[in-house]
């Protein structure tokens, strides 16, 4: 890095600063209200399943993790082996072979929590990046409680010990950029499902 | 050049018909999803909300900055600063050469198309792939980005069939499913082997010093995540004061770029990985850029153009840009926001003709999300130019003349037929306006069976 670099920081500062002086400094019009809908789970659903995204009911009667293992045995192509999350619980993590994510069936996280108004699931760096992003499938339990019915509100509360990088999913990998015909699956996960605890 | 921007639009209308199809049926689509994204929410409030938010961070900027650096010092992040194009250059090579970085990826980025980072990388023995499935293609076609948000919608799937039947030996028919298989696959691996990620950044937030950026294929999240080191290149412009503004930003801007209640994904990065399950990168470095933008800030008018979130939604609304898609403007900024912000950027003298190229219709500003008042700008970077003498009066009449023809189908029917009747020089009588862009040439020739159709779609 050449030397210039913090008379850089100075000259860009001391710039920024006459502009705005010479401008009036304008004030901050506050929040922005958005209304919260009624049922944030019903929310979501909608939000998110209409952006391609999948909500699965799992057979409560059933160990949850005896109930996702079958599940995953059943999709199309079958999965074989996953990755896991170090945030997900014994009793959530299926009975199949742990492999890396690069070479997953499925990657399966618990999401720190969702928002109702844009469909996301909010999931922290204390989970593991590559198990959310690299299997073709993703799996993810979310606690029904944990559905904020805005984003600022998830936001806000995220606010408190903020790991050093949180991703915000709402559907699979698209994109439109051949042909303008949607694909999924393209670098990230092809299908996110979700499955309320 | 942007001084060629009247010649090289012919030419594309000329000589690549192609374009003007691809592109105003992929804006009129991009538009249309804006509308109706806007509809489904308070979006005249959301929009002026939006632009009071940032009309507080522009004039609060020396306070923001140095907040945002001393939040991300904080989180274990390092903050460069860079005046201009070539110091930006030289602290990225500089990072990558002290990592000994051989390959590095990329996440789709206006600015570090601005600073024209990847020769220079090149230049310097680095390996640079673009990963966002459009600039992949481009990246193969040796050709810059077209449009903010769909880098390569200037492209058939035809066009794409050939290239990676050629490149990547798929099937001459395969269809685009295929085709973003084969691509997946060689940038999969691009992915695991490189050593640095470089993306640019949607916002900066100052309360926490996070990095925000917005995609929907997930090869910005990979690109943040898998390399060891990860360097944001930042416009000095992109900060917003708090979390909570982020997140009215983060949905407008979906939004107004394709009518989505959000990306599929967003990526907020704080710093590097911490914590024993964190598989992150050990290094994150933000480069804030000024490179003319301190300029424009100080511009009594222009600064109001910094507010711009790089949506795309006034180049999907823009009659003018369908004509030609971005390439015809010369500078990576193009389109209506091009045409104000490139005179900022780069002075008036360099970005000349681009505040001509437009009718001032006003779809741009109906459709921005942070209310820039584009038609305004535009006639400010007019009149200047014409108090400076910076353009003769003939080049004026005739960028106008395309325009107003772009703008009005009736006009452009008109200008068709008479045009194909009477051949070109009947036509440059018949409408004297287009007497310039008439020469040597025909008039943009219609298609215009589809594209009347396109209009009604598109303009109501
Ligand atoms: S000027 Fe407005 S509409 Fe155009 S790209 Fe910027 S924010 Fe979007």
């Amino acid at each position: 890095m050449r030397a210039g670099g913090e008379g850089s920081r100075e000259r860009i500062l001391a710039r920024v600063a006459r502009a705005a002086a010479s401008r009036g400094r304008l004030s901050h019009p506050g929040a922005l209200a958005t209304p919260a809908g009624a049922d944030p789970v019903a929310g979501f659903v909608k939000c998110f399943t209409s952006s391609g995204g999948e909500v699965v009911k799992a057979d409560r009667g059933r160990p949850a993790n005896e109930w996702l293992t079958d599940f995953l045995q059943a999709l199309e192509p079958e999965v074989v082996g996953v990755a896991v999350g170090p945030e997900v619980p014994a009793d959530l993590r299926p009975r199949l072979p742990d492999v890396a994510a690069a070479h997953a069936g499925a990657g399966i996280s618990v999401a720190w929590g969702a928002v109702s108004e844009s469909g996301s699931l909010i999931l922290p760096s204390t989970g593991t990046r590559a198990v959310q992003l690299l299997p073709p499938v993703h799996v993810v339990w979310v606690p029904e409680g944990r559905v904020f019915a805005r984003m600022e509100d998830a936001l806000r509360e995220l606010l408190d010990g903020l790991p050093a990088a949180v991703g915000l999913h709402s559907g699979p990998s698209k994109s439109a950029d051949i042909g303008r015909t949607v694909v999924t699956g393209v670098h990230g996960p092809g299908r996110c499902m979700v499955v309320f605890i | 050049m942007i001084r060629d921007y009247a010649a090289r639009s012919r030419e594309i209308i000329r000589d690549e018909p192609g374009v003007r199809e691809a592109v105003t049926g992929a804006t009129i689509a991009f538009d249309e999803k804006r509308r109706k994204g806007y509809a489904e929410v308070d979006a005249d409030a959301w929009r002026r909300w939006a632009e009071g938010v940032k009309n507080h961070t522009l004039t609060h900027l020396d306070h923001y900055l140095t907040e945002a650096e001393a939040r991300l010092q904080a989180n274990g992040a390092q903050v460069h600063w860079a005046a201009d194009a070539a110091e930006a250059r030289e602290i990225v090579i500089g990072l990558a050469t002290r990592r000994a970085v051989a390959s590095v990826v990329k996440g789709k980025s206006m600015v570090t198309e601005e600073i024209d980072l990847n020769p220079s990388l090149e230049a310097a023995g680095i390996e640079v792939i673009e990963t966002d499935l459009g600039e992949y293609v481009l990246q193969l076609l040796e050709e810059p980005p077209s449009h903010i948000l769909g880098p390569a919608l200037h492209k058939s799937l035809r066009q794409v069939q050939d290239l990676f039947a050629e490149r990547l030996n798929t099937a001459p028919d395969g269809d685009p499913d295929t085709l973003a298989r084969a691509a997946r696959e060689v940038l999969r691996n691009a992915f695991i082997d490189a050593d640095m990620g470089i993306t640019g950044a949607n916002f900066l937030v100052a309360e926490t010093g996070t990095v925000a950026l917005i995609e929907n294929e997930g090869n910005i999240r990979l690109t943040t995540s898998l390399p060891r080191v990860h360097v944001a290149v930042v416009g000095i412009e992109k900060l917003l004061p708090r979390m909570t503004d982020l997140a009215g930003f983060l949905q407008l801007t979906a939004r107004a770029a394709t009518g989505q209640p959000i990306g599929c994904f967003v990526s907020l990065i704080q710093g590097p990985a911490a914590d024993p399950g964190d598989d992150g990168p050990e290094e994150v470095h933000v480069v804030l850029v000024d490179n003319g933008r301190t300029d424009v800030l100080a511009h009594e008018h222009a600064w109001e153009a910094l507010r711009c979130v790089r949506c795309g939604a006034c180049l999907n609304a823009c009659p003018v840009y369908r004509q030609t898609g971005g390439h015809a403007y010369g500078h990576v900024y193009s389109g209506p926001i091009g045409s104000v912000l490139d005179p900022g950027l780069l002075g008036l003298h360099e970005a000349m003709p681009l505040p001509f190229a437009s009718s001032l219709c006003g779809a741009c500003q109906d459709a921005c999300p942070v209310r820039i008042p584009i038609p305004e700008l535009l006639l400010e970077w007019r009149k200047e130019a014409q108090d400076e003498g910076l353009t003769p009066w003939k080049e004026r009449a005739a960028l106008a003349g395309l325009a107003s023809v772009a703008t009005r189908p009736g006009l452009y029917r008109l200008a068709g037929r008479i045009g194909s009747r009477l051949g070109t020089t009947g036509a440059a009588r018949a409408l004297p306006m287009l007497g310039e862009w008439a020469r040597d040439r025909a008039l943009p020739k219609p298609s215009p069976r589809t594209f009347r159709q396109l209009w009604r779609e598109g303009i109501e």
